[in-house]
């Protein structure tokens, strides 16, 4: 099925500080929490998370004992030569965690990163797409 | 490394010398159009990061997600000027349902004064992961120059 997307309607931006994550951290560095949609299909789940300077590289998606968890550190940096003279946000890695229900497909999981926006598609397991039963007439 | 908020310079008037370079480069940030943050006062899209290296301004700001004709950036004497618009793009399926919504779109114009002139034939803009750099070389004679410090004999 084509799915054309539509756009939302648009207004005058405004901005959020991000907001750091306290975790338990493998890196060192500081770790923000990024704005996502989550919309929901008949067929699928789709999250989509903004973590600008990061690329597929740097993102990991996983799903464990029904939470799904995405980490990014960044990809885009500052060169050591660069003297900051103006700062409005704060540089650092990405951490977000969502409780699933079971109806997802885990093996049909797919994520894609693109210009700092990543999509993840969580198939619905067979037995939960909602299905039409054709009711012939005797 | 410090973190420089863009909004108002805290209560304390301090005369030390960097709390009023700090507010001397806070007021070179304008933006133009209305805004009316409801959640982070002062705060404005997308948000901006100015470098210095010997020879050029960089400018770098999160905007992920931008396609290259929704992004307008010129350069006017020290003024460097930011315009465009994120979209949002949600699957057009007649039953979707919505469960979270925090990516926001919307319009946006930034204006950066530099401390310096620029040679705006020489501006460079990459767009990669979504952070948009630009590199805005100084003019020849701001340039800063390592001076060799002679020792007499």
């Amino acid at each position: 099925m084509s799915q054309k997307p539509v756009e939302v309607a648009s207004r005058e931006l405004e901005a959020q500080p991000k907001q750091p994550v306290a975790r338990e951290l493998t890196r060192s560095g500081p770790v923000f929490q990024p704005d996502v949609d989550i919309v929901e299909t008949p067929e699928e789940y789709r999250v989509y998370a903004d973590l600008p300077g990061s690329d597929g590289d740097h993102v990991q998606v996983r799903l464990e004992e029904g939470v799904l968890s995405i980490d990014a550190a960044l990809a885009v940096e500052p060169e050591p030569g660069w003297v900051p003279l103006h700062r409005e946000y704060r540089l650092g890695g990405w951490h977000r965690e969502f409780q699933l229900s079971d109806r997802i497909a885990a093996e049909r999981i797919s994520a894609e990163m693109r210009d700092g926006v990543l999509e993840i598609r969580l198939p619905k397991a067979e037995a939960h797409r909602p299905r039409r039963i054709e009711v012939r007439t005797a | 490394m410090a973190w420089v908020g863009f909004s108002s310079p805290s209560g304390a008037a301090s005369g030390d010398l960097f709390e009023r370079l700090r507010r001397d480069l806070d007021g070179l940030f304008e933006q133009f159009g209305a805004q009316q943050p409801l959640r982070a006062p002062g705060g404005v899209q997308p948000p901006l990061a100015l470098y210095e290296s010997d020879d050029a301004y960089v400018l770098t700001a999160e905007i992920p997600g931008l396609k290259r004709e929704d992004l307008e950036l010129s350069v006017e004497g020290p003024r460097v000027t930011l315009r465009g618009e994120r979209r949002i793009e949600l699957p057009a399926d007649p039953k979707l349902s919505v469960h979270r919504r925090e990516r926001r779109p919307g319009v946006f114009r930034r204006t950066v004064e530099l401390p310096a002139p620029v040679d705006s034939e020489k501006v460079e803009a990459l767009y990669r992961h979504g952070v948009l750099t630009v590199r805005l070389p100084k003019q020849a004679q701001h340039r800063s120059r390592r001076i060799e410090v002679q020792q007499p004999r």
